[in-house]
């Protein structure tokens, strides 16, 4: 029997959805009939918009894909104007003010409280700008993502931006692949690090040398969502740059024919690899869905990676890195990827002023201005946007990535963004990093759904409730050691229903078991040369990789220290969580297209 | 094992119930998750998860019971009944 998502999709989907729209924008939020809101606001993603959550009806998250985190010349000044004149809801956010720009883990732009009836002129705004909310959400290609500085790095070994691009401008907007089974993230990266993050997407392509050719290896069917993570399986197929674009389409086409659309949590891909595995999979896109001989999969590179594998990395592309050209890259800092309106405006700015406008986003939230001559470099990185977001962050500020949480998300039971803001704070200044960390990743996600990667970090936290003084209160689950790398490893949960305010003192105690109890190893001697030192302690990934459940389990105890937690109570059941008066009964919502409450009874 | 085999998030029923383990000989209070969802060829599916750091004496585990739509209203007729006795 189809889901009701598949009746909708069947009766309105893809393209076609923008007429209809356009003339609920015209009309106003309340000429959507209350029985079709489900439908419509499903139908409403393929187009970027995600209607708010309970208690914000008539607001919607606007999400703008940028292939590859490539924001062009001009395109983040445009974003900058839009989230000014549209992105500014009922009530300020006590970190970022009233409008704000947020950079998310697949290299995507989101802005909240957008209403209805300003789509037109906001997609108006954006398309004149190259820029565009297609696709960006639904069951469809998604934003593709890549190593934020294809094109630009001196790792790389193909320069994917090309491939990238192409992979959008053919399979964004073609009905052939408008509906699928569920969405359908992809992946493409050229260079030796491992920064596009193939392995937790559907479709990945990393570079791969095959008869002395540069190409890229296939891999399907990654992904974290819900409780069943899956690394991208290997399928054995190597691509020569060229038909990258064709064996995309067939998998795609093999994914829209097989794919379970019975069942939406079946639906991904990893779970038809799952089922049929690599070699089932690979034998039907060959007999079903090219009309070549595929070729066996290349070497790959991915001994190399460093990205996210546990020790020093240059791959999350915060610092400052020449370019092959000459000029650098500059890599900032950006705390839970959130960046206020007019810190975006200036950030648009010094990219023209210093660079050549073209700002890229990284799938750790963070920003990278391309482009600047060394002549000027100095100068650049003595603006004072940049002491708040730094090229040289503590590492505790670096390593921490929220989903967006309670404060707009429908699925979400805690608040995660300021929450993690004040974690890496207090962590900064109340805890030492361990000698020899440069980067120690916490994220912070508010459910299962996995938004901001939590099982792919030192130490991972997702969303849960707990009792405390007799009181429900926000907690999180805790898990340890998840990373990427040449041999990815997913999170061993290890705590429970830790009360919100009692991690912080968890992640002390933890980095205090880490320093007492981590082994010291010989430093091999290719690699001394670099610092000089002969000896250095194991990784904190290497560290919780060779203790069993129980010895990570007794290594540190959640505690209450000075940190202090103000989103405790239930921000679910608020209607906004910073609110001064935050009951649901307080929310304006819904409001006309100007703002003013609309009576729930029209 | 701290890793939990139900997905939760706000549309999950109960993300915070106090549960209990019992076996021949030994009981164990645990914090639960019970959630009640659709599943396939008309199914009403309830589920229930205790969190697993509370007893080594189970593997970790959910359960999950299909019920017809029929059997669903009659089990919420029996809450709707048993509320109003333990209300009284």
């Amino acid at each position: 029997m189809p889901t009701d998502v598949e009746r909708w999709k069947d009766e309105v989907y893809g393209e076609e959805i923008r007429g209809h729209l356009f003339e609920f924008a015209e009309a106003g939020w309340d000429a959507i009939p209350d029985e079709e809101h489900d439908a419509w606001f499903e139908r409403f993603k393929w187009w970027g918009l995600y209607h708010q959550r309970k208690g914000q009806e008539s607001y919607f998250m606007l999400r703008i894909g940028t292939p590859n985190g490539v924001l062009e010349p001009g395109q983040l000044e445009t974003v900058a104007e839009v989230a000014d004149e549209y992105a500014r809801g009922p009530a300020d956010n006590p970190e970022f003010g009233a409008a704000y720009c947020d950079w998310t883990t697949r290299q995507s732009i989101q802005l909240h409280w957008i209403t209805l009836e300003d789509v037109p002129d906001i997609f108006e705004t954006l398309e004149a700008a190259g820029l565009s909310t297609k696709q960006a959400c639904g069951d469809s290609w998604r934003n593709i993502v890549g190593c934020p500085v294809a094109g630009k790095d001196t790792h790389e070994h193909v320069d994917a931006w090309p491939v990238a691009e192409e992979l959008h401008e053919t399979f964004k907007g073609d009905d052939d692949y408008a509906n699928l089974p569920r969405k359908w993230k992809v992946s493409v990266t050229g260079c030796d690090q491992g920064c596009g993050q193939g392995d937790i997407n559907d479709l990945a392509f990393e570079p791969a040398e095959r008869d002395g050719e540069l190409g890229f290896n296939v891999r399907l069917g990654g992904g974290l969502a819900r409780k069943e993570p899956r690394f991208a399986r290997d399928v054995d197929v190597w691509v020569p740059e060229e038909k990258v674009t064709d064996v995309a389409a067939a998998a795609t086409e093999l994914f829209d024919d097989y794919g379970d659309r019975e069942n939406r949590y079946n639906a991904r891909m990893k779970f038809l690899v799952d089922e049929w595995g690599a070699e089932k999979v690979r034998s039907v896109l060959q007999e079903e869905y090219v009309d070549w001989e595929l070729e066996s999969a290349g070497d790959d590179l991915r001994e190399q990676y460093t990205y996210n594998a546990g020790g020093d990395e240059h791959g999350d592309h915060v610092g400052v890195h020449q370019q092959p050209d000459g000029n650098y890259y500059v890599g900032l800092n950006v705390l839970v990827g959130r960046m206020g309106v007019d810190d975006v405006a200036e950030l648009a700015a010094l990219a023209d002023e210093y660079g050549s406008g073209e700002v890229r986003l990284t799938q750790r939230q963070n920003v990278v201005v391309t482009d600047v001559p060394e002549a000027t470099l100095d100068d650049f990185l003595a603006e004072p946007l940049l002491e708040n977001y730094s090229p040289d962050p503590h590492p505790f500020m670096r390593g921490s990535i929220a989903c967006t949480g309670t404060e707009y998300c429908s699925l979400s039971i805690v608040e995660t963004k300021n929450r993690q803001v004040r974690y890496a704070r207090w962590l900064k200044d109340n805890v030492d990093v361990p000698e020899g960390v440069t980067d120690f990743h916490v994220h912070l996600s508010g459910c299962t759904a996995s938004c901001a990667q939590p099982q792919i970090a030192d130490v991972s936290l997702r969303g849960m409730k707990t009792r405390k003084d007799g009181e429900p209160v926000e907690a999180l689950d805790v898990g340890l050691g998840g990373g990427l790398g040449e041999h990815p490893r997913f999170a061993d949960w290890v705590e429970m229903r830790v009360p919100a305010d009692e991690v912080p003192g968890y992640i002390r105690n933890l980095l205090e078991a880490y320093v007492a109890e981590r082994e010291e190893r010989d430093v091999p001697e290719d690699r001394r040369q670099r610092d000089g030192d002969a000896v250095e302690y194991e990784t904190f990934r290497e560290f919780v990789a060779r203790r069993d459940e129980d010895a990570l389990q007794g290594l540190a105890d959640p505690e209450e220290t000075s940190y202090e937690d103000p989103y405790m109570h239930n921000t679910k059941t608020t209607w906004y969580p910073y609110a001064d008066e935050d009951d649901l009964d307080a929310s304006p919502a819904p409001t006309d297209g100007s703002g003013e409450p609309l009576s729930v009874d029209d | 094992m701290a890793d939990r085999v139900l997905d939760v998030n706000a549309y999950t029923t109960f993300t915070l119930l106090d549960g209990e383990l019992a076996g021949h000989g030994w009981r164990t209070d645990a914090p639960a998750v019970l959630n009640v969802t659709t599943g396939g060829d008309d199914e009403v599916v309830l589920e229930l998860e205790l969190d697993n750091t509370a007893t080594d004496d189970v593997p970790s585990h959910a359960d999950r019971v299909a019920l017809s739509p029929g059997e669903a209203r009659d089990l919420a007729a029996e809450l709707e009944s048993y509320a109003g006795r333990a209300e009284d």
